[in-house]
């Protein structure tokens, strides 16, 4: 991503909408945009998921392939999990290599998801010590109006429990469905104007500092936390988002089913 | 251009064994403005093939060296998306996708009025989720679609379309499994309202006759595409 000039201007407009309480759109200051999800909607993948969460939306896509389990687990299976956001999401993003942000994107989206523990890798094993599923989970911009952190993490885990893994295919069992046992959620929040606010819009983005993203899993458990960008926060402000994260996270697991 | 015939794609009564005739397109379904933050773009799902076209500009062109004093270059980067496939894609550098997009980008540039936008760049970012057989030529219409919905002026759009050859019988629109197991493939970019043609690529084997069928059926199914991109893009437009 080429480092988009800031306007002043509109840094100004965001400070000054934050302390009357306002945001760009006129949300609430914890209100988060629309969130539409449907799963099983690509033909070619064992599993998927669409989010459109205001003028963002990702695809998410599941294939399986099998793997030698490595020397040192025998009996386990893996997860890989890897981001790409092409120029077709937004003008600030460019071709070539994949940059820092979006590295860090499916870094975060990956430990949020690996960490609650909800696949089990000693579940993947076929054979021990020859033959497991390596499950690949494939992240897919479409169009960036902010908050990508988020859309990617629920299309995510809505893919993963939408995957069919493909024994038949590989001539190595029958087909059935990829266990995935938890629902980590993922709640970012940027600093803009001053306070941190959820569900950032690119513009928010663009003229804020700092975020943090916050995964929960089921019973509130953290599982992956990240800040990043320059800024500086308090443990009281950390407190009060990761209050009004449980509340959300709770609210997204029911979207789920 | 896989085996020779070893596998029958044709029946008795000469239809396809997804029951189409030799001469008839898959279902196409085309919709405008799905990537709310572009200037224009499309979502054309042909068979089972989707594409997703963005197109951002006209604007700056940079690295400099890239821009053109007399006219506007247009940037095509045609994708396919790791989990497009039956197998995963590893994303990164192809050579397949760098050629599909220099060909695309050679088509399109035929049609924009470049000389509108000197020294700017026109992006269009091709992005194929799903692939069945032909994904150049629904990525190429697409992108005229795209290009179009963000009001960028062309002489016309690019209606794309490949017919082929299997088990001796010339069809229109191959499929996946006649794409595989083909004779032949002839995929070409016709400008609808001129036939003009902007975009050709051919691999397999016809003869002159065969060659002739092909290339009647490309412009006959242009015809019947074009009319629902104009559609597409009259429903869609823009308030």
């Amino acid at each position: 991503m080429s480092a988009p000039t800031v306007p002043n201007l509109l840094r100004d407009h965001l400070s000054d909408l934050a302390m009357n309480d306002a945001r760009l759109d006129g949300r609430g200051q914890y209100e988060g945009r629309e969130i539409n999800l449907e799963t099983g909607i690509l033909p070619r993948a064992e599993g998927s998921a669409r989010v459109t969460m205001g003028n963002t939306i990702v695809l998410a896509g599941v294939k399986f392939q099998l793997m030698t389990p490595y020397p040192d687990r025998p009996n386990q299976g893996g997860l890989m999990c890897s981001c790409e956001v092409r120029p077709i999401a937004g003008r600030h993003w460019e071709a070539g290599p994949p940059s820092p942000e979006s590295i860090e994107l499916g870094r975060v989206v990956d430990r949020g998801i690996r960490e609650s523990g909800c696949i089990d890798v000693d579940d993947l094993c076929i054979i021990p010590g020859e033959k497991a599923w390596q499950v690949i989970l494939d992240l897919h911009a479409i169009s960036d109006d902010g908050n990508l952190f988020d859309a990617f993490a629920l299309a995510g885990i809505a893919a993963l429990r939408s995957a069919i893994i493909p024994a038949e295919k590989f001539e190595v069992g029958e087909d059935s469905p990829l266990k995935v046992s938890k629902k980590p959620i993922m709640c970012s929040y940027h600093k803009v104007g001053g306070r941190f606010v959820y569900d950032a819009s690119y513009k928010e983005e663009l003229g804020g500092d700092e975020r943090i993203h916050i995964t929960l899993g089921d019973d509130d458990h953290v599982h992956s936390l990240q800040k990043g960008l320059k800024g500086i926060f308090t443990a009281d402000e950390f407190a009060s988002i990761m209050e009004h994260a449980k509340k959300r996270c709770a609210e997204l697991r029911e979207l789920m089913d | 251009m896989g085996g020779y015939g070893d596998v029958q794609m044709i029946d008795e009564n000469g239809l396809r064994m997804d029951g189409r005739k030799p001469g008839d397109v898959r279902p196409i379904t085309i919709e405008t403005g799905v990537v709310p933050v572009a200037d224009g773009s499309c979502r054309m799902v042909w068979g089972t093939n989707e594409a997703i076209v963005a197109v951002y500009g006209p604007m700056e062109a940079h690295p400099r060296k890239i821009q053109k004093q007399d006219r506007a270059v247009i940037d095509v980067a045609y994708n396919m998306a790791p989990f497009s496939t039956t197998d995963r894609i590893r994303p990164g550098f192809n050579r397949r996708s760098r050629e599909i997009s220099k060909v695309t980008q050679d088509a399109l540039e035929s049609v924009v009025l470049l000389e509108l936008y000197p020294r700017s760049k026109i992006r269009v970012s091709i992005e194929i989720i799903s692939a069945e057989a032909g994904t150049r030529c629904v990525g190429l219409t697409a992108a005229s679609v795209a290009l179009a919905d963000a009001g960028i002026p062309m002489t016309d759009l690019v209606v794309s379309v490949a017919s082929g050859k299997v088990n001796d019988v010339v069809v229109c629109d191959l499929n996946k499994e006649e794409d595989n197991y083909g004779e032949a493939d002839l995929p070409m970019g016709i400008l609808p309202n001129t036939g003009e043609l902007v975009f050709l690529q051919m691999d397999g084997d016809l003869s002159p006759e065969e060659f002739k069928q092909a290339w009647d059926y490309n412009v006959e199914a242009a015809l019947q595409v074009h009319k629902l991109m104009v559609e597409a893009l009259k429903g869609g437009a823009k308030q």
